[in-house]
């Protein structure tokens, strides 16, 4: 039985995977699964990069992320694409034996696949042949050479063992120009601010390079879920950002259910979507308070910032946790909130979002706001492409790309609503796509809570192995959760890939050529989180 | 700019009663079990539920360790008839093992005037969100003298968030290193006090006291703004700890 | 002794010194060489003392050319003054300059570079003394010429080339003017010496003027530095050898000042309030421009070397406003302003000597003057750092030092034009005194980088963290140098009457009253004695305090206001350093008692939290000066020459490459259209020369017709 109810149908290109890929590469061999509509493209270690740079290239798929296993003593490396015009997914698998580490990069070409690379490289020791900047990238200077921790033979919970080693990090530098510096900032910096480093290189006008440093909160979750049951394990995936908990949780219970065939309840279908776009407008409101901080309004800062309190407090009321911890579970919700409380949550919302139109109509008169967010931190439509951007920051860059809206999962199919975009790509964009999609979720909250169907919050499910796709509109924009059990209901391989890990990837190109004082307005127009990109 | 004069005007006073009063306004904290009288065979059932072993079972109920209850809800929802009783209060900040420094006189020197610099050592960002809060105008630090500062150099509290993975290991340690004494440490959220969720492990320290010493702990995941403030007050002396386990003996007094 | 007596002393124990230099060799050659170098200059000094104290000119015939009459020296208070200047620069450079030459490896090099820097020496002393056009100007081409071979003496780098001929073009460019302008006078007047010169001077038509002024002081002002004839300086001053920038810098810069003088004041008085307008605009216009190249720059000798610009057209601007002032008949004032002009020249001359060494002993210590490679100089040099610490306070004008004294005189001079009546002038004059109070800020902007970026810091390259103390030869000079800065700066009072000797002929009048009388003290004596009620009420609240315990008096510039509201600028260094020593110790003795029993605590670096805290994580001169940049970029106009970006694959950097080429506003706006022209008219005849008989032909045929139908044109 199908969990996500998919209601358009893939187009004929994609019915013709099966008959093109074999066409044009005998070694490919195509499995088609047409209740899932994914398309299994086995592939072999030579025509792996073929066939990733024609679905990414002439087919125009996305590329979403890149899934490596250790499988007993085989490498399963799943490239997933999806095709946001025809609605139906392309697996890439290579399976390859462990000895033999060395796989074709596609990071090259394909740029959304660069972190990727350099992620599983890092952790599990696999080398991209051609790929132009491997090494450190994870793993900091202090983790020991050729130790990764991903391989299924390293004790995940062996007591932490600091490595101390005498090589020092320097800042790789490029910047050739006479009195170039760097300007370092962080990892610790600012008042409130998540760890990150960045490299600044400059002359003194303008940044004329910009290095970001993350992993500093790598707590290694892919990692230390393994072995846990889905119970615990979905501890892990609301905590992978605090900010978009609910997010996370619900694209792990999405991946269990696919897997074990769970049909959710369609009150809690209902109520998940409600709860999502709950968070997704505390979310908003939250960056859009950064921003008003990152250019100095003061007033505009704490309107923002007690209707955020206010969005808080009022989850804590329906949901009982200020950021819907624990609210999730496999199979459904854990709570079923009364119509007393649901009826607060809708008059709250629209109240609260009233007070957020206030605040927009104020900074749309503040000529001194907008004057630092018109042109500053452009993001153009091909970097949106070749970095494969999500969320509201590829949105604000032209991009129409909504999981929402393109796979219409859970609760989606029973609402009509606009995906906002805009072309401009600058920080005031990013602004008023916040602004935007704030107001579609409280249409959506409105409309979904008009019809709330009576009946169980949750469903039993039965573990079984296998492995599964659950993929979320987070509030930040696409996410990936795959999941795979073993016969024991324990999580083998548990692998997310998040969208600030896309986006910060882009960071760089938006704030470069720009000067210091716009460097923290572009970092808050961008509305990241780093725990989510470190995981 | 005038718009903006009156709209904060007209917003008026939004400003929690905390601390003179307690703040009973719905949703300031997400609340958390309290140690509970049970028989024997319940108390087995629900101590299992528990993912994080922060609910101890005891001869006559269950006792909770709140160095690792992440109020996951898991002892309260979908548990038949038996339900951890839940507390909806927030003043959850505690000693460390090693706050008892004589001889310091923090209240003297800093009971008015306290700046604080936060530091992020792999926290998920919910305790970051909470943190941040303090600032807005519900709860409003700077009435009570409390300040941030973006530079270790100032502060004279470090507030630590995270269960400090092996990269933040050196800046958490760097940043305590520059304060000038005297100085404390706040430990917030559980991950801060035992790695919650995420450790130990072999990229987590599993708790902040693993790196530096530690003076106040504040439980919670995340502690509610209150929460936080309370420890804050409990840093400078100018409130009472609370406890970090709660046993079922207690609550019959 | 009189002073010609001493200056034979001089003359005689230059030329042993010379032969010193020729005949010795080694550290005897070299200890000889500054044992002489001191006497010869103590000779100097003396004969600028007697002269003043004698306060006469006095001639002394040279020899007889037949034809072209007598050539003689004279000694006077005008030229004793930059005779002494220019003892206590070379007194200061020589032995840096002996102790340096050790590092040619040839003996016939040191050899014939002390004798190159002696002989300039000896030639600027007979610019300074000549009383003819005809020895005036073969002295000044004798020291056009040294100054060649001197920057040309480390001729094995080409920046020392391509500024040396610079330095040639330009250098005879000026001195074919002013041969002009002078050989013009003479002719008008008929005379050759000095004295006819100036008796005749009252024939010229004020065409002949115009010309005569306009080709000596654009002339002359080539080796003064002034827009828009210093191309040559700042490439000049940062190729020469390091022990000769300083002279370049403190005593030939002095030769331009002192023939404009000469010219414009002493041998032609001028009733032209026009001339006056030109100096004060180009003063403050050079003064802008070469703070603003200064602050720019990424080089120490060559941000010095901007910075003498800068000083150099704060002198002009002071000089023009005297020019104007004695012009519209206010003497008094002109003396004010001739007084400050001269004055800012000479507490130039002292700290600019004293950092260009100090720069000399950085690039002796470490290699390099590139800023950029600099840095925490403060641990290995501290000595040095001390003095030029000294010569930065000076040159950023901060008191209690000279720079302080002449650039606080010169604003309130400038804000005397108020006493004019011509609107048009008053405006020249605000707009000048505007420019020079943005030149003054920037000046510190300019210092604290020079300062922060060398001195202060992590040492930015290996060089830096290895740099050595500066020797001797360079450490007491630059100590006695920043006590003149200091004394200089401390006791204007006694140094205001000795220039108003120098003035008062040129002048006609006595300015030293009106800028050095007691504290609010009015007499009849005084022109603008202040009203007994206004100074009682100054008194009752204390304004005389200390003035019987303390020698010296104050600097007190008045500007007539009301007969009963005098607006008065009372100002004295000599009372304030006592003041600011006591304010610093009530202030350091406050503060220890606040904070005895209190630990002192040390902490690394704060760096946010990054392992490890490195040089290339720290400003650099370029980064410092980028707001300054972006400023005035209409100015500097700086071209981003490459702007490139290598990449592997679409997106992965491996170089980001700019290089920016700034041209010199003045090589922008003069040379280069120029040079752009004759390059385009050269390609244009190049397109004519096809190398086709026919086409040649074909021209010969045109010119053949052309000239045709001119001849046979009717009429």
């Amino acid at each position: 039985m199908v969990v996500a109810a998919v209601m358009q149908r893939p187009s004929a290109a994609w019915q013709e995977l099966h008959r093109i890929c074999p066409a044009r590469w005998p070694e490919v061999s195509v499995r088609t699964d047409h209740t899932m509509h994914i398309a299994h493209l086995m592939v072999t270690p030579t025509t792996i990069r073929p066939v990733c740079l024609w679905l990414f290239g002439e087919a125009e798929y996305h590329f979403a992320t890149l899934v490596t296993e250790e499988l007993d003593d085989t490498w399963h490396l799943t490239y997933v694409f999806y095709d946001p015009a025809c609605h139906g997914w392309a697996y890439v698998e290579l399976q390859q034996p462990l000895a033999q580490t060395s796989v074709m990069s596609i990071g090259d070409t394909i740029h959304a696949a660069d972190w990727h690379e350099r992620e599983a490289e890092d952790l599990f020791g696999l080398r991209f042949e051609g790929h132009p900047k491997l090494g450190e990238f994870v793993l900091h200077e202090n983790w020991p050479e050729g130790v990764n921790p991903m391989r299924k033979q390293f004790d995940a919970h062996a007591p932490f063992a600091y490595h101390q080693q005498k090589t020092v990090w320097q800042p790789p530098t490029i910047v050739e120009a006479p009195g170039a510096f760097i300007m370092p900032i962080g990892p610790v910096y600012s008042d409130f601010a998540e760890s990150a480093h960045f490299v600044i290189e400059t002359t003194g006008e303008d940044m004329l390079r910009v290095l970001p440093r993350f992993f500093y909160k790598y707590r290694g979750v892919e990692k230390i879920a393994e072995g846990k049951t889905a119970d615990h394990a979905l501890l892990l995936a609301e905590r992978l950002s605090g900010s978009s908990a609910f997010a996370h949780g619900f694209a792990f219970c999405r991946a269990m259910e696919s897997l074990c065939e769970t049909e959710v309840p369609p009150r809690a279908r209902v109520l998940r979507s409600a709860f999502a776009e709950l968070e997704r407008l505390r979310h908003h409101v939250s960056v859009i308070t950064g921003i008003c901080a990152s250019t100095g309004l003061a007033v505009a800062q704490a309107q923002g910032a007690i209707i955020e309190e206010d969005f808080l407090r009022l989850t804590a009321q329906v949901c009982g946790h200020r950021y819907l911890f624990g609210v999730l579970k496999p199979g459904g919700l854990t709570l079923a909130p009364d119509e007393q409380r649901l009826g607060l949550l809708r008059e709250r919302v629209h109240a609260l979002h009233t007070r957020l139109e206030e605040l927009h109509t104020g900074l749309r008169y503040s000529s001194s706001f907008l004057d630092r967010l018109e042109d500053v931190g452009l993001i153009r439509a091909e970097v949106v492409k070749a970095f494969g951007l999500v969320g509201p920051v590829a949105r604000a860059s032209g991009s129409t790309a909504d999981l929402r809206k393109l796979f219409r999962y859970g609760a989606y199919e029973q609402v009509n609503f606009e995906v906002p975009t805009e072309t401009q790509g600058d920080g005031y964009a990013r602004l008023r796509i916040l602004f935007r999609e704030a107001a579609q979720s409280m249409a959506i909250i409105e409309r979904l809570l008009d019809d709330v169907p009576h009946g169980p919050v949750s469903a039993e499910v039965i573990p079984r192995a296998g492995a599964a796709l659950g993929f979320v509109e987070a509030p930040l924009g696409a996410t990936f959760h795959w999941l795979r059990l073993d016969a024991a209901g324990r999580v083998q391989r548990y692998r997310v890939s998040t969208p600030s890990f896309r986006n910060w990837h882009a960071f760089r190109v938006a704030v470069e050529h720009f000067s210091f004082q716009d460097f923290p307005i572009v970092l808050a127009t961008f509305g990241l989180s780093n725990a989510e990109c470190d995981r | 700019m005038f718009n903006w004069f009156y709209t904060g005007l007209k917003t008026g006073i939004r400003t929690t009663p905390y601390p003179a009063k307690t703040d009973a306004a719905p949703g300031v904290s997400p609340g958390r079990p309290r140690a509970t009288r049970f028989d024997a065979q319940v108390a087995t059932v629900l101590a299992m539920r528990c993912p994080t072993g922060a609910l101890v079972r005891h001869q006559r109920g269950v006792d909770v360790d709140y160095r690792h209850c992440v109020h996951c809800s898991r002892c309260r929802r979908d548990t038949g008839s038996a339900v951890m009783d839940w507390s909806q209060d927030y003043d959850w900040g505690a000693l460390g093992a090693q706050a008892e420094r004589a001889g310091h006189r923090f209240r003297d020197i800093f009971g008015h005037s306290l700046h604080i610099r936060f530091l992020d050592a792999g926290a998920c960002g919910a305790c970051m969100s909470e943190a941040r809060q303090l600032n807005n105008p519900y709860y409003n630090i700077h009435r009570l003298g409390f300040f941030i500062t973006p530079t270790p150099r100032d502060a004279d509290i470090l507030l630590v968030a995270g269960p400090v993975t092996d990269a933040m290991r050196i800046p958490l340690q760097k940043t305590y290193a520059a304060m000038p004494e005297p100085k404390r440490v706040v430990a917030m959220g559980v991950c801060a006090l035992s790695g919650g969720v995420f450790g130990p492990s072999f990229i987590s320290a599993g708790g902040v006291a693993q790196v530096i010493p530690v003076d106040v702990l504040v439980p919670g995941c995340p502690p509610p703004p209150l929460a936080i403030l309370h420890g804050l007050l409990l840093a400078v002396e100018r409130t009472m700890p609370s406890l970090l386990t709660m046993r079922v003996a207690e609550t019959e007094t | 002794m009189n002073a010609v007596a001493w200056l034979h002393v001089f003359l005689i124990l230059g030329a042993l010194n010379v032969a010193a230099a020729v005949f010795l060799n080694g550290a005897t050659q070299r200890r000889t060489f500054i044992l002489l170098a001191l006497l010869e200059s103590t000779a100097l000094l003396m004969t600028g003392v007697a002269t003043f104290l004698t306060d006469t000119a006095t001639l002394q015939p040279l020899w007889q050319f037949p034809s072209l009459g007598r050539m003689q020296l004279r000694l006077m208070p005008f030229s004793a003054l930059f005779l002494m200047v220019t003892a206590v620069v070379f007194a200061a450079s020589l032995p840096f300059a002996a102790h340096d030459s050790a590092q040619y490896a040839r003996a016939a090099s040191r050899r014939l570079f002390l004798v190159l820097y002696q002989l300039l020496y000896l030639s600027m002393v007979v610019v300074f003394s000549a009383d003819d056009v005809l020895s005036f100007l073969i002295a000044w081409e004798i020291m056009s010429l040294l100054v060649y071979g001197l920057v040309l003496f480390e001729h094995s780098r080409p920046a020392s080339q391509r500024a040396a001929y610079l330095t040639l073009a330009l250098s005879e460019l000026g001195s074919v003017a002013a041969i002009i302008g002078l050989l013009l006078f003479a002719a008008l007047t008929g005379h050759l010496d000095f004295a006819g010169l100036r008796a005749g001077s009252g024939v010229l038509s004020e065409g002949a003027r115009w010309v005569i002024f306009l080709l000596t002081f654009y002339g002359f002002g080539v080796k003064a530095g002034i827009v828009p004839v210093n191309l040559w300086l700042p490439d000049a001053h940062a190729a020469a050898p390091r022990s000769v920038s300083p002279v370049l810098s403190g005593a030939t810069l002095n030769l331009g000042i002192y023939a404009i003088m000469l010219v414009n004041m002493e041998l032609l008085p001028t009733n032209q309030t026009a001339f006056g307008l030109v100096a004060l605009i180009t003063g403050s216009v050079s003064a802008l421009i070469g703070i603003l190249y200064a602050t720019t720059q990424n080089d120490m000798k060559r941000a010095l070397a901007h910075s003498s610009i800068e000083n150099m057209g704060i002198v002009i601007a002071a000089f023009g406003a005297s020019l104007v002032f004695a012009s519209l008949n206010h003497p008094v004032l002109a003396g004010m302003a001739l007084i400050v002009a001269l004055y800012h020249m000479i507490n130039h001359s002292v700290y600019k000597t004293l950092l260009f060494i100090g720069a000399g002993a950085v690039d002796a210590g470490t290699g390099t003057h590139e800023m950029n490679r600099l840095g925490g100089l403060i641990r290995r040099m501290p000595w040095t750092t001390l003095f030029f610490l000294g010569g930065i306070m000076a040159i950023c004008a901060l008191p209690p030092f000279n720079g302080f004294v002449s650039e606080w005189l010169t604003l309130q001079t400038m804000l005397r034009a108020a006493e004019l009546t011509s609107v048009a002038v008053r405006v020249g004059f605000a707009l000048s005194g505007a420019l020079l109070a943005l030149t003054a800020g920037l000046a510190i902007t300019c210092f604290v980088m020079l300062f922060a970026m060398s001195f202060l810091g992590m040492a930015r390259s290996k060089a830096a963290s290895q740099a050595g103390e500066a020797p001797h030869a360079a450490r007491i000079p630059m100590a006695a140098l920043a006590t003149l800065c200091l004394a200089l700066g401390v006791l204007p009072t006694y140094v205001i009457p000795a220039l108003d000797e120098v003035t008062a002929p040129l002048v006609h009048a006595h300015a030293v009253d009106s800028l050095v009388p007691a504290f609010f003290g009015a007499n009849a004596a005084h022109p603008h004695g202040l009203p007994v009620g206004f100074i009682q009420q100054f008194h009752a609240i204390g304004a005389q305090v200390g003035q019987t315990l303390l020698p010296g008096r104050g600097l007190v510039v008045l500007h007539p206001g009301g007969t009963r509201n005098p607006v008065v600028f009372a100002m004295s260094t000599g009372y304030t350093l006592p003041v600011l020593a006591v304010l610093f110790l009530i202030v350091y003795v406050v503060f220890r008692g606040l904070t005895s029993g209190r630990q002192l605590q040390r902490r690394s670096v704060w760096a946010g939290g990054i392992r490890h805290f490195s040089p290339r994580t720290t400003y650099t001169a370029t980064g410092f000066s980028a707001p300054v940049r972006v400023l005035f970029h209409t100015i500097l106009r700086p071209i981003v020459s490459d702007d490139a970006t290598e990449t592997v694959g679409e997106h992965f950097r491996t170089v980001i490459r700019r290089e920016t080429t700034e041209f010199h506003i003045v090589d922008r706006l003069t040379l280069r259209p120029v040079t752009h022209t004759v390059l385009w008219i050269a390609a244009l005849l190049r397109r004519m020369h096809r190398g086709r008989v026919n086409t040649y032909a074909a021209y010969v045929l045109a010119s053949l017709l052309v000239v045709l139908v001119v001849g046979l044109w009717p009429g």
